[in-house]
């Protein structure tokens, strides 16, 4: 390719670069935009911080995909009922691909390492167990998930389902291990506003703990739900469960209350 | 057919007696009775339909003998021609992509607002099912099944495939598939989905063993499948067709295979113990007899994520091949995107466990685990620099098989991208079992395949036809398909992150208007498909004759006539360079010795 030709290489790619930065920075308002459940927990807050840094790295990847087969639709297209030319010959034996290789190779390991494994390391404790989060817990609640609802047992004894209590309190700024099994089929403990699930499976106890941050209930906000996450038959759907974060005052004095009413 | 219902009432029957004589109680009314029902009568289907006369009579000594119907009656016959079959699996997987279509209107017409309209739950949970296990079947299929073996023979200069007896087999192989899930909706639906998760599969009161039954039988299609495939593309290349020279749809028919073969039972044999826990008393999944439900998701997994690979490897190579052509440039980087083709099939099997991640599987497998998933997006990666490099400066002539196979790099660009949130387990961790999923799968194999199949088939129209399709409606079908797509999966990611978790009839209210929303999308997508039908029937029975190469493009199946003669090839070709070297002066693909000694395929 002459002289010329590499020219009129460098114009296509400099407005091609050009449609790549307009289209990614439109994509970059995903990244501010309001796209979350409401924030309820420790473990939200780094949820919605990972999952923006993920965005502001992704958009740039898909638009730059977007934009080149753009750019290449209307600068490079051919009018007319059948091709009359042949393109340059352009093989990719050189130093594009390599290069190509080497900065998705490392992008790859990047993401990988962060948010990926550095994520991961913050939401185990623990390498033989089997769930999110420190062991060690204010609050131990047993979860029990049947075909189709949710029972739970607080540490002083205390049931709530849909028979009695029918939401579950939970005291904010306190660490909670639920630690969770199944009666019957797989089913799954899912709280949106704290973004943390861990699967119910019969033969085990799965866990999860979380730190609630912000106080809320259900009948305001459908994100403080439990919600079972994982198809168990017929009324998988309706396998939802209210929360209730109060401060921990109301907390205990709703534990009280509970044990008066004789739970 | 009617071997087929004798075949299923002997089975029965039979199972019956023998339960029966064992002193078991109810021996009439046990689903074991239906296995064995159902084995006899595919076999009685099978001899039926022509294998017998064609086949199987050899086994005993007998002579065989064709029966070589003319016109479109071949298509309902054991008809062993590669070009028959392929055709015979396009029109039956197109047909089950339009019903499994129209059920997902129904869905979305459930889910176009909160509280339950017209379907209960069980209504909707099967009717899930169903469409899931459906699109299922279709992706694995259509484009292997209908564009591989219509053009993979071709593609390599061979007269048909290695086994073309096995080849009609696993077609019809399909019939009792698809009437066996199509009962299910009759016989209590398919309440487990198609990842039939026990305790639920195992214990459910429902269409479950049907549900078995039917894709035991389809994995056994998709394996021999690969094998034929396998043998074919290395045995049967013409002379002179290296490695080097592959048209990268059959590298990508070839990978893809391997994977077919080796990959499949991981699903056969997951089912198989289902089966067992449900009528032999065995105790896989029963923890309380020592058995574990998750054993079923490592096995099911194992086999369901290569499974997306050999779902939208053919894609990727059906774009490839199509993008070269349509910028009349040489395939960018092509050992790259061999490669990238290898390294996908390598990695596909150590990366199962991502789909299990909130499982309750012990923490310490969430990392390997978690590396080798975001591994698979370098080689991806290199498919898209082998069709990014082939479309710049290129000429790019923009008919309808070129925009589909754009839009297939367009829209797995996408789903890749949200790959990489399902990837990492922080974000995983909220996001599985959402919408988002159900965003991101769309992405991949619709965006992706699905748009690879359309290409394919725009692309191959005039060869199996010989008659050409309107360009113009096919342009509006892609605009339509293309936006509604788009606008319909796009949206879906949303109310995947605000908390909508998959298969369920009912949602929280908060999210009406983004179901709303993606509701009436879906059903704009859904519309296009009836551009796409009109302009095929109406092209096949009355479009304008095609010529032998109305794409001037340099691969072997366009040095033959449209619709090519019963052998393929008058006379058998040579290659003597690559398929895709446009703009090399004097460059040549093929040679037909003997006819005239006259160069086909050459460059300008």
């Amino acid at each position: 390719m002459g002289q010329g030709a590499s020219r009129l290489q460098r114009r296509h790619v400099i407005l091609a670069g050009i449609l790549w930065a307009v289209l990614t920075a439109i994509g970059w308002l995903l990244v501010v935009a309001d796209l979350y459940p409401t924030v309820g927990s420790d473990e939200a807050e780094d949820f919605d911080d990972i999952f923006r840094f993920l965005l502001i790295l992704g958009v740039p990847v898909f638009t730059f995909v977007v934009s080149a087969v753009i750019y290449a639709m209307f600068a490079f297209r051919v009018r007319g009922s059948v091709p009359t030319e042949d393109g340059p010959v352009m093989r990719g034996h050189g130093w594009f691909p390599r290069v190509w290789l080497a900065v998705t190779g490392g992008l790859a390991v990047f993401v990988m390492v962060y948010p990926g494994l550095t994520g991961l390391a913050e939401l185990q404790s623990d390498r033989r167990a089997y769930g999110w989060g420190e062991r060690d817990a204010e609050v131990i609640i047993q979860a029990t998930a049947f075909k189709w609802q949710w029972l739970f047992q607080y540490p002083d004894g205390t049931t709530v389902s849909v028979a009695a209590g029918k939401e579950l309190v939970l005291p904010v700024d306190t660490s909670i291990r639920f630690d969770v099994q199944a009666a019957d089929v797989v089913h799954s403990l899912w709280i949106p506003a704290f973004r943390l699930k861990i699967d119910a499976i019969p033969g085990r106890t799965t866990y999860m703990t979380v730190k609630p941050t912000k106080e809320g209930a259900y009948e305001t906000d459908q994100a403080y739900r439990v919600q079972c996450a994982e198809l168990c038959g017929l009324d998988h759907a309706k396998m939802l469960f209210p929360i209730r974060v109060v401060s921990q005052a109301e907390y205990e004095s709703w534990l009280a209350s509970m044990k008066q009413g004789g739970n | 057919m009617g071997l087929g219902l004798i075949g299923f009432y002997v089975g029965f029957v039979l199972l019956a007696l023998i339960r029966s004589a064992a002193g078991i109680d109810d021996a009439w009314g046990g689903e074991v009775n239906i296995v064995g029902g159902y084995i006899l009568g595919v076999l009685g289907w099978l001899m039926g339909i022509g294998m017998w006369g064609m086949w199987s009579r050899e086994w005993f000594g007998l002579k065989t003998y064709r029966r070589d119907l003319p016109g479109w009656q071949r298509y309902f016959t054991f008809n062993t021609d590669h070009k028959v079959i392929g055709i015979q699996y396009l029109v039956a997987f197109i047909c089950v992509f339009l019903l499994a279509g129209l059920i997902a209107l129904l869905m979305r017409l459930e889910l176009a607002s909160s509280g339950l309209q017209f379907l209960s739950t069980s209504q909707y949970n099967g009717a899930m099912g169903l469409h899931g296990i459906l699109m299922i079947a279709v992706a694995v299929a259509a484009v292997v099944g209908g564009a591989g073996n219509y053009a993979v023979p071709l593609l390599i200069g061979a007269d048909d495939m290695a086994f073309p007896r096995l080849n009609a087999l696993t077609f019809w192989l399909i019939p009792p598939v698809a009437v066996t899930l199509m009962a299910t909706p009759f016989l209590g639906g398919i309440e487990t989905g198609w990842t039939a998760y026990p305790p639920l599969s195992t214990t459910t009161n429902s269409s479950q063993i049907l549900f078995d039954l039917a894709i035991i039988t389809f994995g056994l299609t998709s394996i021999l499948g690969g094998l034929n495939f396998l043998v074919t593309i290395i045995y049967m290349r013409a002379p002179g067709m290296t490695w080097g020279r592959l048209p990268i749809f059959v590298w990508s028919m070839f990978v893809t295979s391997w994977m077919a073969l080796l990959f499949t039972q991981g699903f056969a044999v997951a089912l198989l113990m289902v089966i067992l826990d449900r009528v032999a008393g065995m105790a896989f999944f029963k923890q309380e007899a020592g058995g574990d439900p998750l054993l079923y998701q490592h096995v099911f997994w194992f086999y369901s994520h290569p499974a997306v690979y050999i779902m939208v490897l053919p894609g990727f190579g059906l774009a490839l091949e199509i993008i070269s052509h349509f910028s009349r440039k040489p395939l960018f980087a092509y050992r790259y995107a061999v490669g990238a083709f290898l390294g996908i099939l390598g990695l596909s099997g150590v990366v199962w466990a991502h789909h299990m991640f909130t499982s309750g599987m012990p923490n310490y497998l969430h990392g390997p685990f978690l590396v080798a998933t975001e591994l698979i997006s370098i080689p991806t990666g290199l498919i898209f620099l082998s069709a990014l490099g082939t479309i710049w400066m290129g000429k790019l002539w923009l008919q309808t098989p070129m925009l589909f196979a754009l839009a297939v790099i367009f829209n797995f660009a996408c789903g890749g991208v949200t790959g990489i949130f399902l990837a990492d387990v922080p974000t995983d961790i909220h996001l599985h079992d959402t919408y988002f999923v159900v965003a991101h799968f769309h992405y991949t194999i619709v965006g992706g395949e699905i748009f690879a199949l359309f290409a394919g088939i725009y692309y191959w129209f005039p060869k199996m036809t010989g008659r050409m399709y309107d360009e113009r409606l096919a342009k509006l079908h892609f605009w339509w398909m293309f936006i509604g797509f788009n606008l319909t999966f796009f949206t879906m990611h949303l109310p995947g992150i605000k908390g909508m978790n998959r298969r369920i009839a009912d949602f929280p209210s908060s999210l009406d208007n983004l179901n709303l929303l993606v509701s009436l999308n879906g059903f704009l997508l859904g519309a296009s498909f009836l551009v796409f039908m009109y302009n095929i029937i109406n092209s096949w029975i009355r479009g304008p004759v095609a010529e032998s190469n109305p794409w001037r493009a340099r691969t072997l199946e366009w040095q033959v006539s449209s619709p090519p003669p019963h052998e393929n090839f008058p006379e058998r070709p040579v290659i003597k360079g690559h398929p895709y070297d446009y703009g090399v002066p004097g460059s040549v693909h093929s040679v037909f010795p003997g006819v005239s000694g006259a160069p086909a395929g050459g460059g300008k």
